[in-house]
């Protein structure tokens, strides 16, 4: 071969080829690659990949490490595309890697203004990707995109000014031609939106408002002037219907969070679900899961969305696991509530009404004193993301288990300062917490196996087609389960806290299980 | 809001100011300040700054330093090792919570520094009574409780009559006890070190470290009893004063 034909084919190999909205819509038949934070429009962070199993797991083996240089959580999800991996890095950098040896190709490193109000960290949970692009939220409150062969900054649009208290932590999500991404600032009276940018301009193209205000639905459920500082982030990233056209966005508290006399009424749309129709932003439903919030639980959790039959019909639904302690199953076309039931402990609501509105137990507000309630702060489950296995039929969750003491206290709005009108507390109450990776029956919520956690995770689970769920720790253990039994088959203490979500991938054919950790990004195969 | 707990753990150390911006005349901001230590502080340190299990505050000796700026860094970051943990809240709220312990402070000048030595009690025959008695645990050489060398600049000497009185009523996180007994029969006791999901390791009352895995341990326990016995019947109720003048009159 000719010096000029091994370049072309060298070039030809190594060649990207465009990511392109047909292969987004059909993410999960290509489970070499993982193209989206949770893996695939429908959000259910499964692998298809089927080489891990439980016979060979404990052949489990490290083949990278990537050590950032960073003391903030790390909160990221990779995506891979035909062996380069995409990861963000606190407070909003990008770095791409060879997915093979975990060698850094490029990195984005962003210049940030100072001290941008973030209530949890300076972090950051990944990008998303189309054509050669990646795009990715800031803590600055900017959305930006990058060549995915250099990292070269492409545009960069300010969402709103972050010295208000917004920013951007979660991975946006691509739908066609726009890039969508919604606010944190959830402690800092913000007014939460999600927002869609031109994939090719940065344009904004629509905003949806997550807090009612004049002229718009809902705006009679805040009381006064509450609205303009009625908190309901964004935070995590949305799902896809490409069928119905509408994307799925939890919404999270309402501000301030443990004092809600300042903003009486049921407060839309925070602590839901909303529907929106992806080209045009507007609501086609919502579904509220807990009016009237004073106990910070966010609904920011992963909305999953399943084709199954409920009730003797095939139905198209969304299920979640969320924060205030029940899991729930609506219809994703309607909104409409078909199912709930509690997967923790809780004592908040005696239950849920026909209409999926919990009936509120009596004495359960934030107090001067301290009130204790169940679930806590943190929530039955919280942000990190469950899974589901076509293979096995079951839903996996990392499930919290323990109370809080709630203290309510004053509310006084000060621009870019905390809103939070009290505080809550776990370590004043009895040590009962602990936490689990359970799996649910998708339909019902029902609890078919639990492995116990010591100390409730804040990690997501990953199911593969091989049959384990993947899953990290707070005491820093990546463990692989059996995904039929829920039984511990392999683990490895990694030496820091696991704050963010699995993924799995092939590179030159074989499988990889991949993990944040720490400050470290490890990469498993066989051995 | 994420995780509440993890940022109380990360704090707000970014002071931009060596000194309190408030000063004692500020009526205002010491109401303020009073205020957010009754939410936060009070129930480690009482509302007197001398009633609870925490470090006593109606006093002016500061273990981890008593200017401004080690005073906010203390309430922002917590202390390392200990229970006060940080705060996650805003700068010019911890500099009023500053301040209201400086009202504090300065109402406890009349009454001296921590615990009072001339409350009653023989601190010659108490220091010899602790060294027969608490000195194996309670040195600076021991490993098994808190060195008390300087504990009298920061409890109040009711505080340390309930810790030798009742010593179960309340036990530092720092030293909790544990008891395991592992497959082959063997009993273990002492000190714990860390734990996690598969593995337990504690310095046992030999001062030995021991690391077990969990599937080595027939039983785990975590008894509500400190290691520490009760002297209510060991000591009379003189032999505790003269404990407490020894202890009360120690380092400053």
């Amino acid at each position: 071969m000719t010096g000029r034909l091994l370049l072309a084919a060298l070039v030809a190999q190594v060649a990207v080829a465009q990511v392109t909205q047909a292969q987004l819509v059909d993410a999960a038949k290509t489970p070499r690659n993982w193209l989206m934070y949770s893996g695939d429009y429908r959000s259910q962070r499964h692998s298809g990949l089927t080489a891990l199993t439980p016979a060979n797991v404990k052949d489990l083996d490290l083949k990278w490490v990537y050590q950032a240089k960073i003391v903030e959580k790390f909160e990221t999800t990779p995506l891979v595309v035909d062996g380069v991996m995409y990861i963000t890095l606190p407070p909003s950098d990008v770095v791409a890697l060879d997915a093979a040896t975990g060698v850094r190709l490029w990195e984005y490193k962003r210049s940030m203004p100072p001290r941008p109000q973030v209530c949890c960290g300076q972090v950051n949970r990944g990008v998303a990707i189309q054509g050669d692009r990646l795009f990715a939220a800031t803590v600055d409150a900017h959305v930006i995109a990058l060549d995915r062969k250099t990292g070269r900054l492409l545009w960069d649009t300010e969402m709103i000014d972050y010295r208000t208290g917004y920013s951007g932590t979660h991975a946006p999500l691509v739908v066609k031609d726009k890039v969508l991404v919604g606010v944190a600032g959830g402690e800092y009276g913000i007014r939460g939106f999600i927002d869609a940018y031109d994939i090719a301009t940065g344009q904004r193209k629509w905003r949806f408002y997550t807090v009612a205000g004049p002229g718009e639905f809902g705006r009679e459920t805040w009381a006064g002037d509450s609205w303009k500082t009625g908190g309901s982030s964004v935070w995590i990233t949305g799902s896809y219907d490409p069928e119905l056209n509408l994307t799925y966005w939890g919404t999270g508290n309402p501000g301030p969070d443990w004092n809600g006399d300042v903003r009486l009424g049921d407060n839309l749309f925070s602590c839901s679900v909303v529907a929106l129709d992806a080209d045009t932003g507007q609501r086609k439903w919502h579904f509220q899961f807990t009016p009237h919030d004073e106990h910070d639980w966010d609904a920011t959790q992963i909305m999953m969305l399943l084709d199954r039959p409920v009730r003797g019909q095939n139905r198209k639904v969304l299920v979640t696991a969320n924060r205030n302690g029940f899991y729930y199953v609506l219809d994703r076309a309607t909104g409409e509530f078909l199912h709930g039931r509690p997967f923790v402990k809780q004592t908040w609501a005696v239950g849920l009404d026909e209409r999926g509105r919990p009936v509120r137990a009596p004495g359960k507000d934030p107090t001067p004193e301290g009130n204790h309630v169940y679930p806590g702060v943190a929530g039955g489950t919280n942000w990190s993301s469950p899974s589901y296995s076509p293979i096995t039929d079951l839903f996996y969750v990392t499930a919290r288990e323990g109370g809080s003491l709630y203290f309510k206290g004053e509310a006084d709005y000060k621009p870019g300062r905390r809103f939070q009108g009290g505080f809550a507390n776990n370590e004043r109450v009895s040590g009962d917490w602990y936490g689990a990776v359970r799996a649910l029956d998708p339909s019902t919520g029902e609890r078919k196996w639990e492995h116990k956690l010591r100390i409730p995770s804040i990690a997501g689970v990953l199911s593969t087609a091989g049959g384990l769920v993947f899953v990290g720790t707070e005491d820093g253990y990546f463990k692989a389960l059996d995904a039929s039994s829920g039984s511990d088959l392999w683990h490895l203490n990694l030496g820091g806290r696991v704050r963010a979500s699995p993924m799995s991938f092939a590179v030159d054919g074989e499988q990889r299980v991949a993990i944040a950790a720490g400050s470290g990004l490890f990469v498993f195969g066989l051995r | 809001m994420r995780l509440l707990l993890a940022l109380l753990a990360l704090g707000a150390s970014a002071q931009t100011r060596e000194t309190n911006p408030y000063a004692l005349t500020d009526r205002d901001a010491l109401a303020k300040g009073r205020q957010l230590y009754s939410f936060y502080c009070v129930f480690c340190h009482g509302m007197d700054g001398a009633s609870g299990r925490g470090s006593q505050l109606a006093s002016s000796y500061r273990k981890h330093g008593s200017s401004d700026r080690e005073m906010y860094r203390t309430i922002a970051d917590g202390v390392p090792g200990t229970e006060m943990s940080g705060h996650w809240i805003e700068e010019d709220e911890i500099w009023k919570i500053v301040l209201f312990v400086r009202q504090i402070e300065q109402n406890a000048s009349g009454r001296g520094q921590g615990c009072r030595a001339d409350a009653g009690g023989d601190p010659v025959r108490g220091a010899a009574l602790f060294q027969h008695a608490c000195g194996s645990c309670h040195s600076a050489a021991s490993r098994l409780g808190p060195d008390l060398a300087a504990i009298g600049a920061t409890r109040s000497r009711e505080h340390l009559r309930e810790s030798i009185v009742e010593p179960d009523k309340v036990i530092s996180r720092v030293f909790r006890a544990v008891r395991v007994r592992t497959n082959q029969g063997e009993a273990v006791h002492g000190l714990l070190l860390n734990q996690d999901q598969y593995t337990l390791h504690l310095l046992d009352v030999r001062e030995q470290i021991r690391s077990f895995q969990r599937s080595a341990l027939a039983e785990v326990v975590f008894p509500k009893e400190s290691l520490m016995p009760s002297f209510a019947k060991s000591f009379s109720a003189g032999e505790i004063d003269d404990v407490l003048a020894h202890l009360c009159g120690g380092k400053r």
